[in-house]
């Protein structure tokens, strides 16, 4: 700390005291040599040199220096050169003389020194600048090659990325497409200006594709639509066809960027999920029968209970005393009247049922049920309820009317999903498959709710029977139907687990 | 209030029928008229509601499934309002919950179409008797209470007091009154109300305020 403050303090007396000290006595010095001789030349008092030593301190010594070397002057002219000589006595008439000496000799230290610090300031900013203009120099130069190297990089990006990119001008004319895109089209970028793009739309999308880009060429705003276009080998995928602007500073459109992205797979499941709808739609339609096979009793039960009041009621007037023939005969007309009425009503469900040709089909169960799982996947999430699939593999096909079997599955799955409502979660719906005996598949709907009660147990698959408020009872009774129509059987148990287990089972191919 | 001793006789009793079908209610009102029982018919619950009050007499015979507000619904509605008619249900097919609702909330019987002209009849007669047995509670009840209301205040309050049990030594301390105007208030009090007996007196203050109870 001591060396550091002492090593700073000779600094700074280098700097401020024996530099200038030193500069000022070497020009004060010379200038006495000349001087010494010359006086006797040149008329007296001959001390100009002086003023430029004084100078030559000031400007390479600094203001310091100037004053030391005006002190040291001022000395060495009052002792050699103002009379009287010798001595350091000034004499009265060379005294104002001696006073604008000194005068000019300060005078000329402050505009030296002065002098000197701005040409010194003026060259310090000067290799400044210098500095910094090669500072930016390497800069710009470092950018541009950093944009050389992300302009390839792009230029690898859109090679590389698995996407089909595309550019055109202002017009729409295709000025370049990536690799991608022409191994698809097995067209190079010059061949597709123009038009020629196009003709790779299939013709049935082609009208809605030209007429949407013209339109977006027109308007300026972003392009999107999907379209199937043609490979290099004629096949057909789905792509979504995305397109937007790019645009100058006055918003005029400089160009059109695009991407094809392939949507083949997407669509595929998009179609699958519209089939898949509309199979829930018709199996619920089918379950749906059980509530208009209770509207149908109703219905049927209106006019069956008019004929019989009346009937009873017409008994009644006919053994009146006196009897009331009138009345009678009027109320044996209504009897007709609603009996009528009853038979168009089973006439009419008749014909609701006619009984279609049965339908068999080679069916694969473990297939069925993986499509129902899909169809139940939006009302399991909404119940809260997982599906599970325990699929027995090798599971050998049936013969069956594959909806009525769906919708017997169906069936089981909501009831499972219905009981397990009052349980706490986790809720697990198990759809199991497994060979059951030569000759015969098991399929069982597990769930984790309640379970059966004993005295509903017995009697769950009859018709009009049921414990939900709402349940038409007729539910069960028609999947009896059913699978004993396919030659199966179907039964409840409780599992050990809790819960309850539907199954049924079904001939198969051995 | 003027005195009703029995009303039973000066109003037929009648059951009204509420189903939305028109040969249903045909059937069951040929039929009634034929066995000698008045019967009304009405399409809707508001039909029905808008013409009784609890001064006629008879039962009702709802229909189960009712289109706009359900008969389960409309019993309800009838049990909240105050209405005191005897309700019988009739329905299409047997639903164990709604049969367990309806007959805890007070029905006569629940028939299942088509019935049997027993079932009919003697549902009919059961509610007419749980009806009659209403009004005639209604018409004692109103009796005694013109009776009370024809007393005068004090009367009232030595009739309250009696009631209770007090001696008349102790209702003239506390009405501050001499024994004798106590006596001569009780004598008027036992004929106005037409007491054979202070335990007849009795009876009947204790019925009206377990009605009067009963009715908050």
């Amino acid at each position: 700390m001591k060396a550091a403050n002492e090593i700073r303090l000779t600094d700074w007396g280098m700097e401020y005291a024996v530099r200038p000290c030193a500069i000022a006595s070497f020009f004060v010095f010379m200038a006495f040599l000349w001087t010494m001789p010359l006086q006797h030349v040149i008329a007296y008092p001959f001390v100009f040199l002086f003023f430029g030593a004084i100078m030559g301190s000031a400007w390479f010594g600094g203001i310091v220096a100037g004053f030391v070397a005006v002190a040291l002057s001022s000395l060495i002219i009052t002792y050699f050169f103002v009379p009287p000589l010798y001595s350091m006595y000034v004499a009265k008439e060379s005294q104002s003389f001696f006073a604008a000496f000194i005068l000019c000799s300060i005078a000329i230290t402050v505009v030296s020194s002065s002098r000197k610090r701005a040409e010194n300031a003026i060259r310090v900013a000067r290799d400044q600048l210098e500095a910094k203009v090669q500072e930016r120099t390497a800069e710009l130069r470092q950018s541009n090659l950093e944009i050389k190297e992300s302009e390839r990089q792009l230029r690898i990006l859109t090679e590389a990325i698995p996407q089909q990119i595309w550019r055109t001008d202002s017009q729409g004319c295709v000025e370049y497409c990536n690799q991608h895109l022409c191994d698809y089209l097995g067209q190079r970028t010059e061949e597709l200006r123009g038009e020629a793009f196009f003709n790779a739309i299939h013709p049935e999308d082609k009208p809605l594709f030209y007429q949407g880009w013209q339109a977006a060429l027109k308007s300026g705003d972003r392009f999107e639509i999907e379209a199937r276009v043609r490979a290099g080998d004629g096949s057909y995928r789905w792509f979504l066809v995305r397109s937007i602007p790019q645009r100058w500073e006055d918003g005029q459109i400089a160009r059109w960027y695009g991407i094809h992205i392939d949507i083949q797979q997407q669509h595929r499941a998009q179609q699958n999920l519209v089939q898949a709808q509309d199979d829930l739609a018709r199996m619920q339609r089918l379950l749906s029968m059980a509530e208009m096979a209770a509207s149908i009793a109703h219905e049927l039960n209106q006019p069956l209970t008019a004929v019989v009041t009346h009937a009873y009621a017409c008994r009644e007037w006919l053994q009146a005393k006196p009897a009331n023939i009138e009345r009678a005969s009027a109320t044996a007309e209504k009897i007709v009247q609603e009996s009528t009425r009853a038979g168009v009503v089973v006439r009419r469900v008749r014909a609701l049922f006619q009984k279609e040709e049965q339908v068999r089909e080679l069916t694969s169960m473990n297939r069925l049920i993986q499509e129902l799982a899909h169809v139940l996947r939006d009302e399991a999430i909404r119940k809260d309820v997982s599906i599970r699939l325990l699929l027995a593999h090798d599971l050998p096909q049936s013969e069956m009317d594959p909806v009525q079997i769906q919708q017997v599955i169906l069936n089981l799955a909501m009831n499972g999903m219905d009981a397990m409502m009052q349980v706490a979660k986790p809720r697990e719906l198990i759809l199991r498959t497994e060979h059951h005996g030569v000759g015969e598949i098991l399929v069982a709907v597990e769930d984790h709710g309640p379970g059966i009660a004993p005295e509903a147990a017995a009697r769950m698959f009859e018709p009009f029977f049921s414990t939900k408020p709402q349940g038409t009872g007729m539910g069960l009774a028609i999947c009896r139907g059913i699978i004993e129509a396919h030659d199966g059987k179907i039964w409840a148990e409780n599992s050990v687990r809790g819960g309850a287990i539907l199954q049924f089972t079904m001939r198969s191919q051995s | 209030m003027t005195e009703r001793p029995d009303t039973s006789m000066d109003q037929r009793e009648t059951v009204f029928i509420v189903d939305d079908d028109a040969s249903i209610r045909e059937g069951v009102s040929n039929l009634l008229e034929a066995v000698g029982i008045n019967a009304k018919c009405y399409a809707t619950a508001e039909g029905f509601s808008a013409h009784w009050s609890n001064a006629m007499a008879g039962c009702l015979l709802l229909d189960a499934r009712l289109p706009g507000i359900g008969g389960v619904e409309f019993q309800e509605r009838l049990r909240t309002s105050g209405a005191q008619i005897p309700v019988i249900f009739m329905t299409a097919h047997g639903d164990i919950p709604m049969v367990r609702k309806v007959m805890k909330a007070g029905a006569v019987e629940f028939l299942t179409k088509p019935f049997q002209k027993e079932e009919l009849l003697n549902a009919v007669e059961q509610a007419f008797a749980s009806d009659r047995a209403r009004r005639m509670e209604k018409a004692i009840l109103d009796s005694i209470q013109a009776r009370i209301d024809s007393l005068t205040p004090r009367e009232r309050e030595v009739m309250d007091m009696v009631a209770i049990g007090l001696t008349n030594k102790e209702i003239a301390e506390r009405l501050y009154l001499s024994v004798v105007t106590i006596k001569l208030h009780r004598g008027q009090v036992m004929r106005k109300m037409q007491a054979e007996s202070l335990a007849d007196l009795v009876k009947m203050s204790e019925k009206i305020n377990t009605h009067r109870s009963g009715a908050k």
